[in-house]
């Protein structure tokens, strides 16, 4: 076996398991450094990654016998969570003096989620999928309540870690019934046999439960109740990491499973995804109105934003399925922007309330602007990166509709939403610029490194927006692989 | 008297599957909750290994180990927090689950 292949996940776990070791031997005030060494590790990692592996050359090739891939797609979000981790880790080194203790291992954790979410990537087995996929959600449930002193931490935690496991729980009995009827655990075997069960009802049965599974993970209605509270309670970095990463390794292993494994059931199945991604629109924004906490305004918002995404996946096309990976990169920049805004602003606070943003352009001309253009671009304004990412998916969902006409439905009903969403999203901006009865006016101190990660999102956020033709062109080539 | 086959397997791990589901849903007891949670796992282990037992693949045997081990990773993990939310309040309950709210 070539274990090249994997230098992506092994060099991540080395890096982890090197934090934990060095940690042993440094002084606790030196400790919070470890993040920053995290972090130019992670930027090494990436730049071997674009060196040694091309798009074009890379083909798809297997290892462990064909339960793991990698193939343009896979490639695509292993470069995708880089990105991601590194931005959290800078974050994550600006929240180290809230962490009691163990600011070591929250690193460490990190690098080991990064780890599950490359391996989900490359996922070609129901094996790899669930192992990859537990992976990120066992050590979500510590970072979600590494705040173990304060109480909404651990609440959030405890939250996580119950709706969690019984996710997981029904996703196993799904895989089961899948095995049992199929014989096989293998995306390839499936797809290759697939005819012959497509009608077997527990089959379907079982293939519904593991979307139940995934349903959860994406936070997509009916199973997102968990999203606003967890997303309150976690501490910042963990809640960006939540948002952008554990969502795009649900969408990733959604769009291996329904388009690489059981295209013919997807194709049954496009009324339900068509409802389930309107009511997740509806619902994500409709919540989001009477929200006070930014946290988890973002949380609904975040919802909507899975519902967004899922219109592409409804769409049954190779251009809506794109759209998805562009969709995803955009909404990496634009939500670890506005992230980092709160994580420096809400320091000292518990509450994170939307109050709380008031005069902070006179506090920090910088961070004020960077959550303004992160809430521009959520809201879907041109230029920035929301803007085309939801032009595509909706252009996906119009084009399908000369098939179906119930996209057209489809796309109204996300319209609305947009519509909808304007009215939140500039809430937070009018509270920056507008408000009279801010109590703080002290100047925000802002790290070097912390302006390098703002400046990237920035940077990312305007790049995609205006010239989004090598993104485009890029998530086109990586969904080729799928059916 | 009908050898055991797969179909009473299958019965016996709806069975614990649905149990357990009932069991999340009702109690409130966070230990019980979690308790609940490990049977709906070990249902679905059940039905794996009946069903590769009688198809004679071995594949979902090896998944079983799979399970198995990522479930006490998530034990060791949620019991951890429980015991941390029993130091903070003195409770399991999920009624006193309630400070994260609109």
């Amino acid at each position: 076996m070539n274990l090249f292949l994997l230098s992506h996940e092994l060099c991540a776990l080395l890096l982890g398991l090197l934090i934990l070791l060095v940690d042993l031997w440094l002084p606790p005030s030196e400790k919070r450094k470890l993040g920053y060494a995290a972090a130019a590790g992670i930027g090494v990692l990436l730049i071997y990654s674009l060196v040694q592996f091309s798009v074009g050359t890379i083909g798809t090739q297997y290892a462990f016998g064909g339960m793991y891939v990698l193939d343009p797609l896979a490639l695509f979000f292993k470069r995708f969570f880089l990105v991601a981790t590194l931005i959290v880790m800078l974050m994550s080194v600006e929240f180290a003096d809230r962490i009691e203790a163990g600011i070591a291992e929250y690193y460490a954790l990190i690098l080991f989620a990064m780890t599950g979410m490359m391996f989900a990537a490359s996922a070609n087995d129901f094996s790899t999928f669930f192992v990859s996929l537990e992976l990120i959600t066992v050590t979500f449930y510590v970072l979600t309540s590494f705040l173990r002193a304060r109480l909404p931490s651990l609440e959030a935690g405890i939250k996580y870690l119950i709706i969690g496991a019984l996710s997981s729980a029904f996703m196993i009995f799904g895989i089961a019934l899948v095995f049992g009827t199929s014989g096989t655990l293998s995306f390839d075997k499936l797809a290759a046999t697939l005819p012959q069960f497509a009608q077997n009802k527990i089959f379907l049965f079982g293939l519904l439960l593991v979307l139940v599974g995934l349903g959860f993970k994406i936070s997509m209605v009916p199973f997102q109740i968990w999203a606003p509270d967890v997303y309150q309670g976690a501490p910042s970095p963990t809640t960006a990491f939540l948002a952008v990463g554990s969502k795009a390794a649900g969408f990733v292993l959604l769009l291996r499973v329904l388009f690489s494994a059981v295209p013919e059931v997807t194709k049954h199945w496009v009324a339900l995804l068509m409802v389930l991604a309107g009511a997740t629109i509806l619902y994500g924004n409709l919540c989001a109105i009477p929200q006070r906490n930014v946290k988890r305004l973002l949380g609904y918002s975040s919802i909507s934003h899975a519902g967004y995404l899922l219109l592409g996946i409804s769409a049954l096309s190779a251009a809506g399925q794109s759209a998805v990976l562009y969709y995803l990169s955009g909404y990496l920049f634009t939500v670890l922007a506005a992230f980092t805004v709160i994580c420096l602003v809400m320091r000292q606070v518990e509450s994170a309330d939307v109050a709380e943003l008031a005069g902070l352009h006179q506090r920090s001309p910088l961070l004020a602007g960077t959550m303004t253009l992160a809430m521009v671009s959520l809201a879907g304004i041109p230029p920035l990166a929301g803007f085309f990412g939801k032009f595509l998916l909706l252009k996906s969902v119009v084009e399908a509709g000369a098939r179906n006409s119930g996209y057209y439905c489809l796309a109204f009903v996300a319209l609305a939403g947009v519509v909808i969403s304007l009215y939140y999203y500039f809430g937070i901006v009018r509270s920056i610029y507008w408000s009279k009865d801010a109590a703080d006016l002290s100047a925000i101190p802002v790290s070097p490194s912390i302006k390098l990660a703002l400046f990237g999102c920035i940077a990312g956020m305007l790049f995609i927006g205006i010239y989004p033709n090598p993104l485009v062109n890029w998530a086109g080539e990586a969904v080729k692989v799928l059916r | 008297m009908t050898p055991v086959g797969l179909e009473h397997y299958l019965v016996v791990s709806a069975l614990l599957f649905a149990l357990g589901l009932f069991g999340v849903i009702t109690r409130r007891n966070l230990l019980i909750i979690y308790m609940s949670l490990e049977l709906m796992l070990n249902a679905a282990n059940l039905a794996l290994v009946a069903f590769s037992r009688f198809n004679g693949n071995l594949d979902g045997q090896i998944m079983v180990f799979f399970i198995i081990t990522v479930a006490a990773a998530e034990v060791a993990v949620g019991l951890a927090l429980i015991v941390a939310l029993y130091r903070k309040r003195q409770t399991a309950h999920v009624e006193d689950l309630t400070s994260l709210k609109l």
